[in-house]
């Protein structure tokens, strides 16, 4: 055991300091793997809109309305970047969101959306309750493990006061 | 509670390790329990933290497993159960062992379809304090802590493993080892996932279900080739107990005993000896000279206490074999 743990520490802890102290000068963490942070930034953010209101509508002929595009906008500016919107259904989206082709979905999500199973979730930045007495925490989807990313987001969010609808 | 293996009162030494190991598995349960918790709460999205989490889940069980055959140990043999309760240590090894094994087997499967499947883990944020931090830095965080009370613990209860011939406090032992090495691999990665590489973690989980898997196989075969009556090993498993040769020895020595070996089996803790005697002459010793070997052979030990000598014309092969080359060489 010990000798199999010390091969361990061999193969993987000297390789990643060795990894560390290459790339440690300019990397903060946590780092996208994808750099999607880096590319948005004086960039495209490329955002996903599902209706949902009041959390998110689509309009034709003008952009999506609701309290989460609204955010968006607020966050894209920040970066700054500008937004490219795209339509569509829950399940479309999050499938380009998991190949990389957009970088946050909206749709009124909440905190225990199956599709955290498929790409990552926002802390809840709001708390609403539905019309059945349940309350949600709601949340955005982003590409799943681009955690530079999905930390900025999240430090944005939480410097936000939603109202409850 | 009296200080004793069934009919077996234990030296003072033993007495005293054996609070002392009681002790220590109660300090293991307290903090697994508070550990548990804490890595529950930091565990995100990291394979290698479920890993880390499911492995300090699956450490409660030899702790556990050891109080209880401890109590159960403690009774004297019956008429009902007339090898008395030693037994019972063999079931806890074996629980603990297949726990292991059935675990680790899962997570391998888990991880490597993971690293595969190439998914990259997601690590958000939490507000703590009114700032906004990654969870990742709580999470290693929680790991170092980890580190340092299983390393001391692991040690202790290593040598209180020796000295009671406990291999269930051996197997926990070994399980404590796994785990601050298990924090070890989940620091490594999510420090990884921090750099942007996202096959570390998964990495990482793979590694440390391997050492589950591995614990899990050694300990599951260690048990079931102890149930199935092997001959006695020292606590470690790593070759046969010393104390076999020591009767048999002594036996020999005797100025009635022409040739003599024995049936050794370990019930847990303490050992079960059939000794087979061959007298001199093909005469039956008389009652008070086997008596007397008897006495000297529980004397070697606090281990030997159930002892039976049958005097028999020739050996069993079974116990005859080993001694082969010393009997010829006697025989000159």
């Amino acid at each position: 055991m010990v000798g199999f743990m010390r091969k361990v520490a061999v193969c993987v802890v000297f390789p990643m300091l060795a990894a560390g102290l290459l790339t440690g000068c300019g990397i903060s963490i946590p780092a996208d793997p994808e750099g999607t942070l880096e590319r948005v930034r004086d960039g495209h953010l490329r955002v996903g809109v599902s209706t949902n209101a009041p959390w998110a509508e689509t309009r034709d002929g003008a952009e999506p309305a609701g309290i989460e595009p609204d955010l968006v906008r607020k966050f894209a500016a920040t970066l700054p970047a500008r937004i490219q919107w795209s339509e569509g259904g829950e399940q479309k989206l999050v499938d380009e969101l998991k190949r990389g082709n957009l970088d946050i979905v909206l749709g009124g999500l909440t905190k225990d959306t199956p599709w955290a199973e498929k790409v990552a979730v926002t802390a809840p930045y709001a708390e609403a309750t539905d019309e059945h007495g349940e309350t949600h925490k709601h949340v955005m989807a982003t590409p799943p493990g681009e955690n530079a990313f999905l930390l900025e987001l999240e430090k944005f969010l939480a410097r936000q006061e939603v109202v409850q609808p | 509670m009296s200080i004793r293996f069934g009919r077996t009162e234990l030296p003072e030494r033993q007495a005293r390790s054996l609070e002392k190991a009681v002790r220590c598995e109660w300090l293991t349960l307290g903090f697994l329990a508070v550990f548990i918790v804490t890595v529950f709460l930091v565990m995100g999205n990291s394979q290698a933290m479920k890993a880390a989490w499911i492995e300090d889940l699956l450490s409660l069980a030899p702790p556990i497993a050891f109080l209880f055959a401890v109590r159960i140990v403690n009774r004297p043999p019956t008429r009902r159960y007339p090898y008395g309760y030693h037994r019972s240590v063999g079931v806890a090894h074996l629980v603990a062992g297949v726990a292991l094994f059935a675990m680790g087997a899962f997570l391998v499967v888990d991880s490597a379809s993971g690293l595969f499947a190439a998914e990259h883990p997601s690590i958000g944020s939490v507000q703590l304090f009114g700032n906004t931090v990654w969870l990742g830095w709580l999470m290693m965080a929680v790991m170092a802590l980890s580190i340092p009370l299983p390393i001391y613990l692991g040690r202790v209860k290593m040598s209180l493993a020796e000295e009671l011939h406990d291999k269930v406090l051996y197997a926990d032992a070994d399980m404590n080892k796994a785990d601050w090495m298990t924090a070890v691999g989940t620091i490594v990665g999510v420090a990884g996932i921090g750099v942007g590489l996202w096959w570390t973690d998964a990495a990482a989980a793979l590694l440390i279900a391997s050492s589950i898997l591995r614990d899990g196989v050694k300990n599951m075969g260690a048990a079931i080739t102890d149930l199935m009556d092997t001959r006695a090993t020292t606590f470690d498993s790593s070759g046969p107990h010393p104390l076999v040769d020591r009767i048999d020895g002594h036996l020999r020595s005797l100025p009635w005993v022409l040739e003599a070996g024995s049936r050794v089996r370990d019930q847990g803790h303490v050992l079960h000896v059939e000794s087979f005697i061959v007298p001199r002459d093909e005469r039956v010793p008389s009652l008070e000279s086997l008596e007397a070997a008897r006495d000297a052979c529980v004397g070697l030990d606090w281990k030997i206490q159930d002892i039976v000598l049958v005097p028999v014309a020739a050996l069993p092969r079974e116990v005859g074999d080993s001694t082969t080359g010393r009997r010829s060489e006697r025989n000159r």
